[in-house]
C-alpha cells in the first residue's frame, strides 16, 4: 500500500510522438521520485479482428496498422503469407521490397529527427514549448527545416512511385509485389539520390557539433546495461529485410547469433502488465524483466559489424567509437537515426542501379501450403514480427504481432525513471523537466498506434474512486 | 510543373469528414490537364509546402464544422505568419506560411468547404452533404478554369536564408 503522504505526478498526454500515452511518476514521503510508469492508454486490437479473414488480405489489411510505417507492416506480413504459400519470391521481387523498405525508413526517421525531435536539439531542452516544433526550428535555422521536409518528401516520393500512393499502399503481396518497377520511375527516383545523400551528411555533421551540448542528457536518457536486438546479414551487415537475429550485451558481446526469426517464440517473451495496453517482450533465457532488451536504430548499429555502404561504413565505425562497449545511452538513437538514414540513401542507389530491378517477373503465384507462417523484417523503429495460423481454406485463426516499439517498452519505463530521477525536484514540475522525460520517449520513436495489440487476456484493472479519490471498489481481470 | 494544385483531405472513413479527400479522387480521376495536380491526402503535411510552392494557385477542399450543415463556402487563404502548435498536420493557412517562409513562394490560394453533418464511422455522407457535393464541385472546376485563364503571379516572398 502507498504512504499516506506519497504523490504522484502525471504527464497527459506525452507530446510529439505517434499515438497516445501518459507517464505517471510515484514520489516518496520526501518527494523524491520513487518509481515511474510509461502508460500507452490506446488500444488497437488488429489480432483479433483479423481473425476468420481471408490470408491474402492480411498484408492490406495490417499496412492500416499505421499511417507513418504502413510499408513494415506490408512487409512483414507479405513475408509471413509467403511463408504460407511456401514460396520463394522472384530476386526482383525481392530487391522491390527492399527499396520499398528503405524509403520508408528514410521518411520516418525524417519525421522523427526533424519533425519531432530537431526543436529539442536545437532550440534546447528548456526552450519555450509554444516554439519547440518545426516552426521554430524554421525561425532559428531554416536550411534545417527545408532538409527535413526534403528528405521526407524523398522518402514519401519513392513509396508512391512504388505503391501508387504514401499512405497504405497496397504494392507488396504474397509472393512478390503487384507490379514491376518502370524505368521512368527508377530515373527520377536516382535523380534525387544527390540531394538525399547531402542532406544526409550535412545533418550528421550539424548532430555531432552539437552533441557535446547534451553532455547530461546523454548520461541520463536510458543510460544503462540492457541487451540489444537485430537482424543482421550472415556476414554481420545492417540489413532491414532478412537475416538472423542476433543479440549483443551492454559490453558489446555476441549472446545469440544466426537465431531464426521464425522460432521467436523460443526466445522473445511477452509479458503483459495491468497499467499499460503495451506489451513488454523480454530475452526469454534471461527471465523478465532482466532479459530487457532494446530495439531500433540504437540496436542495430550495436549489433551490425559494417553497413556495406562507403559512407555509412565510416559513420559506423565512428559511431561504435562513441563507446567502448555496446553504445548504451538512449540519446544516441538519434545519431544513430542519422547514419541509418545515409545507408538508406547509398543502399537504396546500389539497388535501383542494379541491371535486373527492371525485371517483370516480380510475382508467385500459389495457394496456401503451410499452415502457420512467420514474417520479420527490421521496422524503422525496430524489429518487427508478424505471426500467422490459418485453416485449410486459408482464413485466419490465430495471429500475433510483436511490435518494434513494444520490445522497447520496458526500456522507456526504465528510461523514465532515470530521467525523472536525475532531473526531478520536489512536487512542481517544470517545463524543462517535462519536456526531458518527454525527449527520453522520444528517442525511442515510438509509435503507439503500432503498438497496442492483445496477446491472450488483456489484464485489466477498473477502479470505482469517490469524490475524495478514495478507492471504494475493484475489478481484476488476471492475465 | 502544374500551374493549379488541388489539395482535397480528410479522413474517407469518418463519413462526411472525407469529402475533400473523396472530391479530390474525383478530380484526379477526371483530370487531364498538365497544369493541374490533384493530390488527395488524409491531412496537410509539411512535405506538401514544396510542393504548395510551386504552384500559382492551390485549392484546399476540406469538410467544415463551422456553420449549418450542407453550407458551403468559399474564401481566400492568405499565409499567417505565427506561432504554430504542429504536431503532425497543418491548416491551408500554415501550410502556406512554410512554402513562404522556406521556399520564397506564397501561392494564392483557397479554401473550399463543405459543412459536414456526420463524422461518425463510415465511408457513406449524409444525405444533405452528399446532396452538395456535384455543386462544390462545379464551383472548383469554375475556379481552377478561371485560374489557368488568368495570369496569377505567386506573391513572391523573402526567402529566409
Amino acid at each position: 500500500m502507498q504512504s499516506a503522504v506519497s504523490k504522484s505526478i502525471v504527464i497527459d498526454p506525452v507530446t510529439r510522438i505517434e499515438g497516445h500515452g501518459k507517464i505517471t511518476l510515484q514520489l516518496d514521503p520526501n518527494g523524491r521520485v520513487e518509481d515511474a510508469h510509461f502508460h500507452v492508454t490506446q488500444f488497437r486490437g488488429f489480432e483479433k479482428f483479423c481473425e476468420g479473414r481471408p490470408f491474402y488480405e492480411m498484408p492490406a489489411l495490417m499496412a492500416r496498422i499505421c499511417g507513418i510505417c504502413p510499408v513494415s507492416h506490408l512487409i512483414a506480413s507479405a513475408k509471413a503469407c509467403d511463408a504460407l504459400l511456401a514460396v520463394r519470391i522472384p530476386p526482383t521481387a525481392e530487391k522491390l521490397r527492399r527499396i520499398f523498405g528503405l524509403a520508408q525508413v528514410v521518411q520516418s526517421h525524417a519525421l522523427s529527427f526533424f519533425y519531432l525531435s530537431s526543436p529539442d536539439l536545437l532550440l534546447g531542452m528548456d526552450a519555450d514549448p509554444a516554439k519547440a516544433n518545426l516552426f521554430g526550428v524554421l525561425e532559428k535555422k531554416p536550411e534545417l527545416a527545408r532538409d527535413g521536409i526534403h528528405l521526407r518528401q524523398f522518402g514519401q516520393q519513392i513509396i508512391e512511385r512504388l505503391g501508387g500512393k504514401r499512405i497504405h499502399p497496397s504494392w507488396v503481396v504474397p509472393g512478390g509485389v503487384s507490379e514491376p518497377l518502370t524505368e521512368l520511375n527508377r530515373d527520377a527516383i536516382l535523380a534525387g539520390i544527390p540531394e538525399a545523400l547531402a542532406i544526409a551528411e550535412r545533418t550528421l555533421d550539424w548532430f555531432k557539433s552539437i552533441m557535446e551540448n547534451f553532455r547530461e542528457e546523454i548520461g541520463s536518457f536510458g543510460n544503462f546495461p540492457s541487451l540489444f536486438l537485430g537482424i543482421v546479414k550472415k556476414n554481420g551487415g545492417l540489413t532491414f529485410y532478412d537475416g538472423g537475429i542476433r543479440i549483443v550485451n551492454s559490453a558489446g558481446e555476441v549472446v545469440a547469433n544466426g537465431l531464426d526469426p521464425s522460432d521467436y517464440r523460443e526466445y522473445i517473451g511477452e509479458k503483459v502488465e495491468s497499467w499499460s495496453y503495451l506489451k513488454s517482450p523480454y530475452y526469454e533465457p534471461s527471465g523478465y524483466p532482466q532479459g530487457i532488451y532494446r530495439v531500433g536504430p540504437l540496436a542495430r548499429l550495436n549489433v551490425a559489424d559494417r553497413c556495406g555502404t562507403p559512407r555509412a561504413d565510416q559513420e559506423l565505425a565512428e559511431f561504435h567509437e562513441l563507446q567502448r562497449t555496446a553504445v548504451l545511452s538512449s540519446f544516441h538513437y538519434h545519431h544513430a537515426r542519422l547514419v541509418e538514414i545515409l545507408y538508406c540513401v547509398e543502399r537504396l542507389e546500389q539497388l535501383l542501379n542494379d541491371p535486373e530491378i527492371l525485371s517483370r517477373q516480380v510475382r508467385a503465384v500459389a495457394g496456401p501450403n503451410c499452415l502457420e507462417g512467420v514474417g520479420c523484417c527490421e521496422a524503422p523503429r525496430g524489429t518487427l514480427f508478424h505471426h500467422y495460423k490459418i485453416d485449410e481454406r486459408g482464413l485466419i485463426r490465430w495471429a500475433n504481432l510483436v511490435i518494434a516499439t513494444g520490445q522497447n517498452n520496458l526500456a522507456m519505463n526504465r528510461g523514465i525513471l532515470q530521467v525523472a530521477k536525475h532531473f526531478v525536484r520536489g512536487e512542481r514540475l517544470t517545463p524543462g523537466m517535462l519536456n526531458r522525460m518527454e525527449a527520453l520517449i522520444r528517442t525511442y520513436d515510438p509509435c503507439l498506434s503500432c503498438s497496442t495489440h492483445a496477446f491472450g487476456e488483456m489484464p485489466l484493472v477498473i477502479q470505482l474512486l469517490n469524490a475524495s479519490g478514495q478507492i471504494v471498489d475493484e475489478v481484476r481481470r488476471p492475465c | 510543373m502544374a500551374r493549379v494544385l488541388v489539395l482535397g483531405y480528410g479522413n474517407p472513413l469518418r463519413s462526411d469528414d472525407g469529402l475533400g479527400w473523396r472530391i479530390a479522387v474525383e478530380l484526379f480521376r477526371a483530370n487531364a490537364s498538365p497544369d493541374v495536380l490533384v493530390l488527395p491526402c488524409h491531412q496537410l503535411t509539411p512535405d506538401l509546402s514544396e510542393t504548395a510552392s510551386l504552384a500559382e494557385t492551390v485549392i484546399f477542399v476540406d469538410c467544415s464544422r463551422k456553420g449549418e450543415p450542407g453550407e458551403i463556402h468559399c474564401e481566400e487563404v492568405r499565409s499567417q505568419s505565427g506561432p504554430a502548435s504542429f504536431t503532425h498536420d497543418l491548416s491551408p493557412a500554415a501550410l502556406l506560411d512554410l512554402a513562404a517562409e522556406l521556399f520564397g513562394v506564397c501561392p494564392k490560394a483557397w479554401l473550399f468547404t463543405i459543412c459536414g453533418e456526420w463524422f461518425v464511422p463510415g465511408e457513406n455522407f449524409s444525405p444533405l452533404v452528399n446532396s452538395r457535393i456535384p455543386e462544390l464541385k462545379a464551383m472548383i472546376r469554375r475556379h481552377i478554369e478561371d485560374a489557368l485563364t488568368s495570369s496569377v503571379t505567386p506573391r513572391p516572398r523573402t526567402l529566409v536564408s
